[in-house]
């Protein structure tokens, strides 16, 4: 304790010295006479089929025939992009990603920093999770993003996802799944890792056409319907393997399968 | 190396604000009052930058080092001269990690607490739900609710005043902390609070392992893979992990001990949600070496009983948390350790003591020694 202290003083004394130096009283530059950009905010919200979702024990039943009900969901979204007349911009660079937890509610909504150029835009997307560049073990400090690590031996990064909840067995218990996405393993014949699978997958949202408007917010809903993660092109059905799948990625694919038509806007 | 540079980051931030906050302001009259000294202190690399210091009770030098007399204070009960002398310390003992070591506290009267204790390790980030069940949402609450409590202090308020103002040393250090000398409850709460915020523990073998100052042996790596590894014995999801080195995700569960949770203080009787009944908080594994018994009963005396019960013990009931996937086929009651996996996750969970926190020398210990 005493080392780190006297290590702390040590950076604290050098770093205000710099910062006095370099640190004026300025008066504030003259304001931007007229603004040509506007903000982008978008509002989670969740749907299974025609209602919004309720989470908790409310009973659902999926394409496969489970009978289910969801806790949470939380998730991060990445590289949000926007299109212009065939031009893409990535939007949010320094921070790159976003957070979402149905237990958080401030983390349901998101203005991102960016100041967008006004106009119409013709559509938008995103990275579900983290690329594989992106995945980097120990880039957040803070909860809830830590609660999402990936173990290092796993692949390493963050969970692109988890979905948690209960499904029915056919001898009547009620138990957990944890559909939880992020890096997969390659396991060689006798059971070691010897590779890992980027699972992030890139979310193109049709009829997501927006206009910004100069010194204004546009609200944009960002809707993800539940039960598509189990829905097509596959049925996912619980039983199959067994609801933890991280070390599973037969299982991990077809939830990459499946997010294709997971998100929608809703204006 | 990117948290170094976190961590440079919000030193550099942190002066930036207070220069920003103090240099261009007209100078103002000197004031005649003594001003506490801000409280600096350097966030563990890899810990949560963001953390909780309420905005009307700021750190300070002087106010640390008042609560630091008033925890190891026997005389803070107000209830000496009746002959129930008590403090903080009486059941937060640092040789515990600032828990009592046997399970539930003994208040002044006899009484015993309704659950075992718990540590004060880290709470500066606990993001406001005190206690097993997280009903309180500040340690400045929880100082005065001991104050009360009939199975703590069962005191008042106007006792814990007037037997704290009644001791020379104390004026001239409330002085100090909060520039005059007068003495309330709301500033032993307060100074308390700031002292339990510095017990910060960082220093464990884990920690070292971090900063590449120790290298773990096989056991203890094996350990820790298992502990965070779903095909494993899958705990990291609820008590963190290398990437959470708060070892909590200061989140809820019900962890599937049992399958009757009627009338239960847990965090249903806070919420009222029904997938929080039988759910309690997923306290810190830090220095759990030190916490026992186990569990907001105590039914655990040893780890090996813990980990036995995450092993083969579960038992099912609807409440469970999805988390607790290993009540599910094929596994059914646990993980299924054999015997050397559970000394191997032990190892791990031993590695999580921090001597340093509890050395009896160190600036967190019982200053009238
Ligand atoms: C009689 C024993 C006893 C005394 C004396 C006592 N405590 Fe505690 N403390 C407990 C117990 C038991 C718990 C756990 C209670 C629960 O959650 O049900 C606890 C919990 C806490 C917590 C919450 C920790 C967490 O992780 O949520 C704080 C903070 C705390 N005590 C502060 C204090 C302070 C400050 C004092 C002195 C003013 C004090 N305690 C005196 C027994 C005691
Ligand atoms: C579903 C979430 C969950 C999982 C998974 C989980 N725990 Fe826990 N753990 C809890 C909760 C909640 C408590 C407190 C329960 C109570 O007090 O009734 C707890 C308590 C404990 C305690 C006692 C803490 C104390 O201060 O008394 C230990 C030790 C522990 N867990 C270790 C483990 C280990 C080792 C694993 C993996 C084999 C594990 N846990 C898996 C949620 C979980």
């Amino acid at each position: 304790m005493m080392n780190l202290l006297n290590y702390k003083t040590i950076i604290l004394i050098v770093l205000a010295a710099i910062l006095s130096l370099a640190s004026s009283c300025e008066k504030d530059p003259e304001p931007d006479p007229q603004p040509t950009t506007g903000k982008l905010q978008l509002n989670f919200d969740f749907y299974n089929e025609a209602d919004p979702m309720e989470w908790g024990i409310k009973k659902y039943t999926n394409a496969a025939g489970n009978e289910y009900n969801a806790y949470y969901v939380k998730f991060f979204i990445s590289r949000l992009t926007i299109f212009k007349d065939g031009e893409a911009t990535v939007l949010n660079k320094f921070h790159n990603s976003h957070y979402v937890g149905t237990d958080v509610a401030p983390s349901l909504q998101w203005t991102i920093a960016d100041d967008i150029e006004k106009g119409g835009y013709d559509s938008l997307s995103f990275t579900f999770g983290f690329n594989d560049e992106d995945n980097e073990s120990f880039m957040f400090v803070n909860q809830p993003e830590v609660n999402m690590f990936w173990p290092e031996e796993l692949g390493g990064g963050y969970h692109a996802m988890q979905l948690d909840g209960k499904w029915r067995l056919s001898n009547d218990s009620l138990t957990g799944f944890n559909f939880h996405l992020g890096p997969g393993q390659v396991y060689n014949t006798s059971g070691d890792i010897t590779g890992f699978i980027d699972n992030s997958f890139i979310v193109s949202i049709p009829s997501s056409d927006f206009v910004i408007n100069e010194g204004n917010t546009t609200s944009l809903i960002l809707r993800m319907h539940v039960d598509k993660w189990f829905t097509s092109p596959i049925e996912y059905d619980h039983n199959t393997y067994g609801g933890s799948i991280m070390e599973i990625q037969e299982a991990m694919e077809k939830v990459v399968m499946n997010g294709w038509d997971v998100f929608s806007i809703v204006k | 190396m990117r948290i170094n540079n976190l961590v440079k980051a919000i030193l550099f931030m942190s002066i930036s604000l207070l220069l920003m906050s103090t240099s261009c302001e007209k100078d103002p009259e000197p004031d005649p009052i003594h001003e506490p000294t801000p409280y600096s202190f350097v966030i563990p690399k890899g810990f949560p930058t963001n953390f909780i210091i309420p905005e009307d009770n700021p750190m300070t030098v002087e106010g640390i080092k008042l609560g630091r007399y008033l925890y190891y204070d026997d005389r803070m009960s107000g209830k000496a001269d009746e002959g129930m002398p008590m403090s903080c310390s009486s059941c937060h003992k640092q040789e515990f990690a600032f828990e009592n070591g046997v399970g539930k506290g003994t208040g002044t009267t006899g009484e015993q607490t309704d659950n075992v204790m718990l540590p004060h390790i880290n709470l500066l980030w606990n993001p406001g739900a005190y206690l097993w069940n997280g009903s309180v949402a500040s340690i400045e609450e929880d100082v005065v609710g001991t104050v009360y409590a009939h199975n703590e202090f069962a005191s008042t308020p106007e006792k814990v005043v007037a037997a704290i103002s009644a001791v020379d040393m104390y004026p001239p250090l409330f002085e100090a902390a909060f520039g005059t000398p007068q003495i309330t409850m709301d500033r032993i709460a307060k100074a308390i609070s700031q002292f339990i915020r510095t017990q910060i523990s960082f220093n464990s073998k884990f920690d070292q392992k971090q900063r590449g100052e120790y290298q773990y042996s096989d056991a203890e790596e094996r350990g820790l893979v298992l502990f965070q590894t779903e095909e494993g014995a899958d705990c990291f999801h609820c008590h963190g992990s290398v990437g959470n080195p708060l070892f909590t995700t200061h989140l809820f569960y019900n962890n599937a001990k049992d399958d009757n949770f009627e009338g239960e203080n847990d965090r249903y009787s806070v919420t009222g949600n029904v997938i929080d009944k039988g759910a309690y908080k997923a306290t810190t594994l830090r220095n759990i070496e030190l916490t026992g018994p186990y569990m907001h009963d105590g039914r655990f005396t040893t780890l090996d009983q813990v980990i036995d019960f995450y092993s083969e013990g579960l038992v099912y009931s609807e409440y469970a948390h999805p988390l607790m996937e290993k009540l599910r086929p094929p596994y059914g009651i646990g993980a299924e350790l054999n015997p050397g996996e559970k000394a191997d996750l032990k190892a791990f969970l031993l590695t999580l003591t921090d001597y340093d926190f509890i050395d009896e020398n160190n600036e967190l210990s019982n200053p009238f020694k």
